[in-house]
């Protein structure tokens, strides 16, 4: 990360994906409950939990630096003003 | 009767029949109406790993109870966290284990995830001596934590007439009496005082109320071993009967030996020690 990169510069350089959670849990709430999930399936799911906290976390962080950013004029008018 | 209760076969295997299903509907409608949500989704997907799990284990344990069961996997049941067949492997654990939904448990909201353990021996900190229920001997096991207080001896001397001038005076213990082993006279005063003391190792025995509980986890090896401990931990309850019996027959004797036991670590009244090492 680079430090003089503001928080729109460190925002666009994310991934941009749905997060992995949301993909998982649409799967396990289809499934039959009475269907076991293997050890595998459960190592993978213990693995996309990770990741999709991580990801909570992240957009949470970029939030909070958002909410510090001091407010900047801009040097053009946007359309519809 | 409402018509959603799961039916079953002749063969008692339950049906997943239109109830079963619709709960099942109802619940992904919940889920898809906060899909994008990627915190409900993490909280999903740990609910459903977490339950998967118990299911696991349920089959494992109680694979009969299992195959017969009728309760539904996704409506949820006293546990509210839980569905109803989680909730009875709770329940099949609290009968055919370890009381488990009594003392700490009794809270629906609550989270099951790792689970508490009540005491079953008396709390020497904050506990009434209760003459009426306590055995005779665990009552007289307690003479070495309450040396200021008479009752406990003068429970004795109104019951069987112990002569509380002519025991030995008690002193401090022994390290011997902490030893792991003790020949045959010795092992019931050492499980005696390892009982009072909370030092059996046991956690159903060394655990009290006024300690932070210790927390399980929901895996096999250990719902096994707190089975063991506790049918052990009733076993040392049963083992005092003989203690019982002893005072009964003999309660001046008994006491000698007991306080010879606690100052010496040997078993024989002061004076006339007799070693069983």
């Amino acid at each position: 990360m680079q430090l003089d990169e503001s928080p729109l510069e460190l925002l666009r350089a994310e991934n941009e994906q749905i997060n992995p959670a949301i993909i998982l849990a649409e799967r396990l709430m289809r499934r039959e409950a009475a269907e076991l999930l293997s050890v595998e399936e459960v190592n993978e799911a213990e693995k996309i939990l990770a990741i999709g906290t991580q990801e909570i976390e992240t957009i949470e962080s970029h939030q909070k630096a958002f909410q510090k950013s001091p407010a900047s004029a801009i040097d053009y008018v946007p359309v519809g003003f | 009767m409402t018509g959603l209760v799961l039916a079953t076969a002749e063969d008692g295997k339950p049906i997943f029949g239109f109830g079963e299903r619709l709960v099942h509907s109802l619940e992904y409608l919940r889920f898809k109406a906060k899909s994008h949500n990627a915190l409900y989704a993490c909280e999903t997907v740990s609910r459903v790993v977490s339950e998967q799990h118990k299911y696991r284990l349920y089959i494992e344990m109680f694979p009969k109870d299992w195959e017969r069961s009728t309760k539904s996997l996704y409506r949820a049941g006293y546990f509210k966290a839980y569905s109803e067949r989680t909730n009875e492997f709770f329940q099949l654990t609290n009968d055919k284990r370890f009381p488990l939904l009594e003392y700490w448990h009794d809270d629906p909201d609550l989270e099951l995830e790792r689970f508490a353990i009540p005491p079953m021996n008396f709390d020497l900190c904050c506990e009434e001596v209760d003459f009426a229920h306590l055995r005779d001997s665990y009552l007289a096991g307690l003479i070495f934590y309450f040396l200021e207080d008479a009752e406990i001896l003068n429970y004795f001397s109104e019951k069987y007439g112990l002569d509380r001038e002519s025991l030995p005076p008690i002193k401090t213990a022994h390290q011997n009496i902490w030893k792991e082993k003790h020949g045959a006279k010795s092992k019931p005063f050492s499980d005696l005082i390892r009982l009072v003391d909370h030092s059996t190792g046991n956690p159903w025995l060394d655990i009290t109320n006024c300690q932070y509980p210790d927390l399980f986890e929901w895996d096999k090896e250990t719902v096994d071993w707190l089975t063991e401990a506790y049918k052990a931990a009733n076993q040392y309850f049963k083992n005092l009967e003989q203690l019982d019996r002893r005072i009964e027959e003999d309660a001046q004797t008994f006491f000698c030996e007991l306080i010879s036991f606690w100052n010496t670590g040997r078993v024989g009244s002061e004076g006339h020690k007799v070693s069983d090492e």
